[in-house]
């Protein structure tokens, strides 16, 4: 296998996620050493870090950690002291790696991590991610604060559902003026949620901008990299600066006709998280069939901005609110995921989809087999079903998954007649019968 | 006269077939098989070298050569590699035409493969992260009754109360058979009880791409007439098998790699699977 650093361009918008992540772990080890800022743990699933930067209190992600760990191949250690812990082998391995490099005091970056001076569990639709930041706060003699954040179970949240989480969001305000020392400024708030607004429409033409034949940039592994600058500094101008950076790097591209690829060959959508301890070997196996990701569920995980939603400043705890029920894929239902991934296959053009199946996340992967039978049988639409893990190396089988993504490749290159057929028989994109998902139409009982 | 060859390495044993045409006809003009072992790379050229003989020709003559199986890999001397799916698809619409699915049982792996009307592989699935459903289960089988693997079929066929088999964990069924021989429940019986298992994890599994027939089964495991007769009786469908079956990977290769001898310009997909496989 070739080694992959000269497969793909990466733009200088790499080098700058690069520069700005370094300096964010530099403050954290800095807050880990002179207590400020307090740092605040909090979920990636609809993060709110406008209310973080209205305090002016550091974001510190424990999944960001586990994957940093992992990404660097630096993940077992951890994993294996939290088993020594007790913690049961087919848990999750996020969770396990971070409360293992926590107990040891293992870092990513070098450095040191703070206390978080609160533990803020923001995402409850996985019970072992509560369970997570419980041990967080035990561990560390942390304040617990629980958001209690209902599930989407209807097609958009009702009045009380957001009424509910708002109520919650005013008694997490007081939290943050105790450990922050700092009275509440709505107009700092109102600023922060503005800095994201743009950054959400930033980012949300850059999504659209790999509708382009070729993409860009790849919506899978180069989504991930701007991931990082999207959760911590969304709510800030520098957040701001990036994206449009990142927008005018990508235009750019767009109108060299040029894509991360030499030629790109085939355009897919990537349903689920990659495996981080073999992220570079992943990307490898799709640059040498000349496949980009044109859309990806995961790049969405944090907030999904790219079908219109924005934080509102006129209506900031209302914003957070929709942000955390509705506009993250993690809090939505199954079938409205189907619909996303419907729309990517449709509306980017692609070719197929690939899921990613993470073998100790049931939350984000149970119910991918009948997702797969959905497309493949439904909609037609070539499907791969991939398992390995998000964190945990010894999942990873490197033959296997390699035999399966040539296979699937080898197949699309032999039905060229059959995507053809398609094209004349369904509607005037990609050939995908235009059959909606039928949504849940539940009632919500008070 | 242009010739082709097809090595399939596969994880016990290495198959090689060579390919003929002669401007009006394609014909399978020899097959070798060798054990693999643990030197992989010498494995795929014993088994062309032995297919090169069987044919009578020499080695330079063969104009493509397309490697297969999990040692694909390492066989330098071919021209390219593709995936046993897609040769194994090829390789059973080769045998039988008129083939729209195919089950394939391995060492160690099991699948289902959708295809075309031209053996284009349409959609597949695979055994993932356990090699229950496979060869490598029925060989454990074999080691805790003292039987070989060619028994083994003919043998189960005379079991008529086939005993439940609660595990599918290829470690685990060890235990499990003993268990029942030491209850005194006849060897065919067990045998005949693994069979009914494994068809049924591998009928689940097939039952993720469509099962449309006809249906063809390749791998080593198609000898075993126990095993094909667990999997009809639970597909409730017959099974076409080749006294071949076991060269169907080897076989779609050689007809991949025949493509490429008759047109050097071709495009399609061996083109493309060596296009991609420069990388390696």
């Amino acid at each position: 296998m070739a080694t992959g650093e000269k497969m793909e361009y990466r733009g200088q918008i790499h080098q700058l996620q690069k520069d700005m992540m370094v300096e964010w772990y530099q403050k954290l080890n800095e807050s880990a050493l002179t207590g400020k800022p307090p740092a605040v743990s909090l979920m990636i699933s609809g993060n709110c870090i406008e209310l973080l930067e209205a305090f002016d209190l550091l974001p510190l992600y424990p999944e960001v950690n586990a994957l940093q760990l992992a990404i660097r191949r630096q993940s077992l250690e951890p994993i294996l002291i939290a088993e020594e812990m007790g913690y049961a082998t087919d848990n999750c391995a996020y969770v396990k790696a971070d409360i293992g490099a926590m107990v040891k005091g293992i870092t990513p970056a070098g450095g040191k991590l703070p206390v978080a001076s609160l533990a803020l569990c923001n995402f409850v639709g996985c019970n072992v991610y509560t369970k997570w930041f419980e041990h967080i706060a035990e561990f560390q003699k942390s304040p617990l604060f629980m958001l209690d954040v209902p599930f989407l179970r209807t097609d958009s949240p009702s009045k009380d559902d957001i009424a509910y989480v708002v109520r919650q969001l005013h008694d997490l305000v007081k939290e943050l003026e105790k450990i922050s020392g700092k009275k509440f400024d709505m107009d700092r708030f109102r600023e922060a949620v503005r800095n994201s607004a743009k950054v959400e429409d930033l980012w949300s033409r850059i999504k659209h901008l790999s509708k382009k034949k070729p993409s860009p940039y790849d919506a899978y592994f180069d989504a991930i990299s701007l991931m990082g600058p999207l959760y911590v500094y969304r709510a800030n101008p520098r957040g701001v600066h990036f994206f449009e950076v990142a927008l005018k790097e990508y235009e750019e591209m767009v109108a060299r006709g040029q894509g991360p690829l030499e030629k790109e060959k085939y355009r897919v959508v990537l349903e689920g998280p990659p495996p981080y301890p073999f992220f570079r070997t992943f990307r490898d196996m799709f640059a040498k069939w000349g496949a980009c990701a044109v859309a990806s569920t995961y790049s969405t995980v944090g907030g999904l901005w790219e079908f219109g939603f924005r934080h509102d400043p006129a209506e900031p705890f209302e914003a957070i609110a929709l942000h955390m029920i509705e506009n993250n894929v993690t809090n939505r239902n199954y079938l409205q995921r189907y619909d996303q991934i419907r729309k990517y296959v449709d509306e980017w053009e692609a070719d197929g989809l690939i899921i990613h199946f993470v073998k100790s996340c049931r939350l984000f992967s149970a119910g991918q087999g009948d997702m797969r039978d959905y497309f493949t049988k439904e909609l037609g639409i070539p499907t791969l079903y991939l398992e390995s893990d998000i964190e945990d190396p010894r999942y990873f089988s490197e033959a296997q998954i390699r035999n399966r993504m040539d296979a699937f490749f080898e197949s699309l290159g032999h039905a060229p007649a059959r995507t053809a057929a398609q094209l004349s028989a369904g509607r005037a994109g990609s050939g995908i019968p235009m059959v909606p998902v039928q949504s849940p139409k539940l009632r919500v009982l008070n | 006269m242009r010739y082709a060859a097809g090595v399939d390495v596969g994880s016990t044993q290495t198959k090689a077939v060579i390919m003929q045409d002669d401007g009006k006809e394609r014909k399978m003009i020899a097959t070798a098989l060798v054990d693999t072992g643990a030197n992989v790379q010498k494995a795929g050229g014993n088994g062309f070298a032995a297919a090169c003989k069987e044919a009578g020709i020499a080695a330079e003559q063969v104009g493509y050569v397309v490697g297969t199986g999990y040692g694909r890999y390492k066989i330098q001397f071919g021209n390219t590699q593709m995936t046993e799916i897609s040769c194994h698809a090829r390789g059973a619409h080769f045998l039988f035409p008129n083939t729209r699915t195919v089950i394939d049982m391995g060492g160690q792996d099991s699948k289902a493969i959708s295809i075309g009307p031209e053996g284009n592989v349409l959609d597949f699935v695979m055994n993932d992260k356990c090699a229950a459903g496979t060869g490598r289960f029925l060989g454990n089988a074999a080691d805790v009754l003292a039987m070989s693997l060619d028994d083994m079929g003919p043998f189960s066929l005379k079991g008529k109360n086939p005993v439940k088999i609660t595990t599918v964990c290829t470690v685990f069924v060890e235990s499990d058979i003993l268990s029942y021989l030491a209850q005194g429940k006849k060897a065919e019986d067990v045998l005949s009880g693994v069979n009914l298992a494994i068809a049924r994890r591998t009928v689940s599994l097939a039952r993720r791409v469509p099962v449309e027939p006809a249906i063809t089964m390749t791998g080593g495991v198609s000898r075993n007439v126990g095993m094909v007769k667990a999997l009809e009786e639970v597909l409730g469908m017959t099974l076409q098998i080749s006294p071949l079956a076991h060269f169907a990977g080897a076989i779609g290769a050689a007809m991949y790699a025949l493509e490429k001898v008759n047109d050097s310009s071709e495009a399609g997909a061996v083109e493309g699977a060596h296009a991609a496989n420069r990388g390696n």
